[in-house]
């Protein structure tokens, strides 16, 4: 059944086996979801630099990489307490090398209205919405443009297995965090993890979910997908932390759906991967829409830290704001894409992206490119992109007040990258990601 | 405390301090006054180690050590304090943790140890409360969204904070309002002392009915060409600075 392509690809190798063990997750149905994921995946196998879309994204380092199933290994508390963000007070879901851990979640007692599990308890529980929701967000389909590369987000399909499902129903605000912690440990053996995340929001529903991303050692590929449906007047805060190992690859697809008058915030930072790599698409299909894209990003040593982010203007009167920041230190690299469209009906949209990177030597380098494709004639999108080295006059007013050079450029470096941060409203998490991110810059 | 002799200073190609002469021992207040462009900021700057100036002659000693030696960092440890005419924003750096940073950096510097988190605070809110600072200026961002007014009169209070032994204020009177005029130079005379030099720079006589000077110079075109008592600047608000010129004039 396997061509001889797909039989060599390093992410399919064992794939027979890997469905024989993740079959037994979740309800039949999902069988349909991994077979169509395969079989798009297939088409086109690992991208390479001359996919537009990974030209600053070199893959050829995991060719020769085996990569195999990822279950088996087991965690302390003790190990995840030690984690950066292992000890935040919230409804935890923790999966490790994508396996779920009942032992270290902790998500009973929810209010009325409110399900925080996993995605086979969820279709269970509430097959409709699964159904109607997962790998039904994620897709281009009937989206402008034809730029985006899929890939990733059918192969993270065709891996389907466990996951973390959200649901809050009509007008219930879920007042506790949630935190959905992604795990990796690579013993001897490499391997591919497919982390998933579905989160639906009814209309005028609230909450808070910080999704964590970390590595405590060896060579992996994690391929996570995440799903945002927002109803009307919902409202939903997307901090996402990315700290996998310093040879880890992290290829991430966020994918949200907007209607009218909801507010969707994404804090987005990257400290982690030897390659790292994450798309956040939102889809506007509402009026008076607010969608807020933030990201945060330090890159030292080799480290690629690639962004890029799209948001589909399809309805009138929305706005956006997307700040996306980058440090690179050594030889790090930076790339950021953003994309804005505005359909033909989505007039009075106002859109801002802007993007910052500081350089802090002579040899890390940042590569931006925002695309605004605009169809509609009375809109106002503005994009601005700032590529230096930290301010001048800031540093002499640092150091004319005493503080010596390289304390002055930290502390400048640092706040550069909290302003980020501050918009993360999870108080623990927010203290959790300061303290990670002081310590990367020491 | 402070010896400027001949100094020479341009930017790029241009010449713009010509031979710059200026003593302040302790305990005196000098004032220097002149025309917009004739070099005020500039020696402000030079003193407080900016390098977008060369100096290409002529010497300044400051506690018997070459100041122009030292990285702007040893300069204000070793006293030196220059208010800016144009205060820099910091944004995500508030103004208690910049100050924390800077008292204990100049500590440091001292061989002095490091404040406690209380007794710092204790010190910053005594300051802030001569100063009449809003508490929740110190919880901001350093400068960020400040007033013109509000921001001339943060560095007073950074002044106040940090107890330079030299303070240079450049224009720190323009935007200020009448009663935070009172403020800031109540906060300056509270520094006064026999064993502090202060430097004030400014365009208006009315400052220094607050800070009364026993000096005043007049910088025009890189050079100081007059010299005085406080008189002096009396006599420049009356007649301007064309008086002056004839002068010079006269005696060329
Ligand atoms: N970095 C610079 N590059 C080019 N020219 C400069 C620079 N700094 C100062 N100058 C020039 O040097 C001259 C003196 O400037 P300075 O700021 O010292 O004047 P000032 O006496 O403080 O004036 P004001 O009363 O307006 O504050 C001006 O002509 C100014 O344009
Ligand atoms: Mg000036």
């Amino acid at each position: 059944m396997l061509d001889i392509k797909i039989a060599n690809d390093p992410l399919l190798l064992d794939y027979e086996d890997r469905v024989r063990v993740n079959a037994v997750n979740g309800p039949e149905w999902f069988s349909e979801i991994r077979s169509k994921g395969f079989r798009a995946y297939s088409e086109f196998g690992v991208p390479t630099i001359r996919d537009e879309e990974f030209k600053y994204f070199p893959l050829n380092g995991i060719s020769d990489w085996k990569l195999g199933h990822p279950y088996g290994v087991t965690l302390t508390r003790e190990a995840l307490e030690a984690t950066g963000v292992g000890k935040i007070d919230a409804v935890t879901l923790v999966f490790i090398n994508g396996e779920f851990s009942p032992e270290l979640s902790s998500y009973d007692a929810l209010p009325e209205g409110v399900f925080v599990g996993t995605l086979a308890e969820g279709a269970e529980g509430f097959e409709q919405v699964v159904k109607d929701n997962l790998a039904q967000i994620a897709t281009y389909q009937g989206k402008l443009g034809s730029t985006n590369d899929p890939r990733f987000v059918e192969l993270n399909n065709a891996l389907l297995s466990e996951g973390a499902f959200v649901y809050i129903q009509k007008n219930q605000t879920l007042e506790r965090p949630i935190h959905v912690v992604f795990v990796n440990r690579a013993e001897e053996k490499r391997f591919t993890v497919a982390p998933r995340l579905l989160v639906v929001l009814e209309e005028n529903a609230e909450a808070k979910l910080l999704e964590s991303h970390i590595g405590l050692g060896g060579d992996y590929l994690s391929i996570p997908v995440a799903e945002v449906r927002l109803a009307a007047s919902a409202r939903f805060e997307h901090d996402r932390f990315q700290q996998e190992t310093l040879s880890a690859y992290h290829i991430s697809n966020t994918f949200v759906h907007q209607e009218g008058k909801s507010v969707y915030t994404s804090n987005n930072v990257n400290f982690g991967g030897k390659s790292a790599r994450n798309d956040v698409n939102a889809y506007v299909n509402g009026e008076y829409a607010e969608t807020l894209l933030n990201g945060a990003n330090v890159a030292t040593g080799d480290q690629v830290l690639d962004n890029h982010t799209r948001i589909d203007h399809a309805l009138p009167n929305c706005q956006s704001f997307e700040i996306y920041k980058s440090i690179l230190k050594d030889n790090g690299v930076g790339v950021f894409n953003g994309k804005i469209f505005v359909y033909e009906d989505a007039q009075k949209t106002d859109a801002k992206q802007t993007n910052q990177a500081i350089l802090l030597s002579p040899t890390a380098t940042m590569n931006t490119k925002p695309q605004l494709e605009i169809f509609a004639d009375d809109v106002k999108c503005t994009h601005g992109a700032t590529i230096g080295q930290l301010r001048d006059d800031a540093m002499f007013y640092l150091r004319a007040r005493g503080v010596p050079k390289a304390q002055a450029e930290a502390i400048l470096v640092y706040a550069f990258a909290a302003e980020v941060l501050d918009k993360v409203t999870i108080e623990e998490a927010k203290s959790a990601l300061e303290a990670v991110l002081f310590e990367k810059l020491a | 405390m402070l010896e400027i002799t001949n100094l020479h200073a341009r930017v790029e190609e241009k010449e713009i301090l010509k031979g710059i002469n200026l003593t302040v021992r302790p305990g005196e207040v000098h004032a220097i006054m002149g025309p917009n462009g004739s070099g005020k900021s500039t020696l402000a700057s030079i003193l407080a180690g900016k390098n977008d100036y060369e100096v290409t002659e002529g010497s300044v000693e400051f506690n018997a050590k070459d100041l122009l030696e030292l990285d702007p960092e040893e300069r204000a440890g070793e006293g030196l304090f220059l208010a800016f005419q144009y205060p820099v924003e910091i944004p995500g750096v508030t103004n208690t943790y910049f100050l924390r940073s800077a008292l204990n950096a100049i500590r440091k510097y001292r061989g002095d140890s490091e404040l406690s988190p209380t007794e710092f605070m204790k010190h910053i809110k005594s300051k802030a409360a001569m100063m009449e600072l809003d508490s929740t200026m110190l919880s901001r961002s350093v400068n960020e969204g400040f007033s013109g007014g509000e921001k001339k009169r943060n560095e007073i209070f950074q002044m106040a904070v940090l107890e330079p032994t030299l303070c240079v204020l450049d224009e720190t009177d323009s935007g200020l309002d009448i009663d935070a005029l009172k403020i800031v130079s109540n906060g300056v005379n509270t520094l006064r002392g026999p064993e502090r030099g202060v430097l004030v720079i400014t365009h208006y006589q009315r400052l220094l009915n607050y800070i009364v000077p026993d000096f005043v110079h007049v910088l025009m075109g890189g050079r100081i060409v007059k010299s005085g008592g406080r008189e002096l600047a009396l006599e420049l608000e009356e007649k301007g600075y064309g008086f002056i010129e004839e002068e010079i004039a006269a005696k060329a």
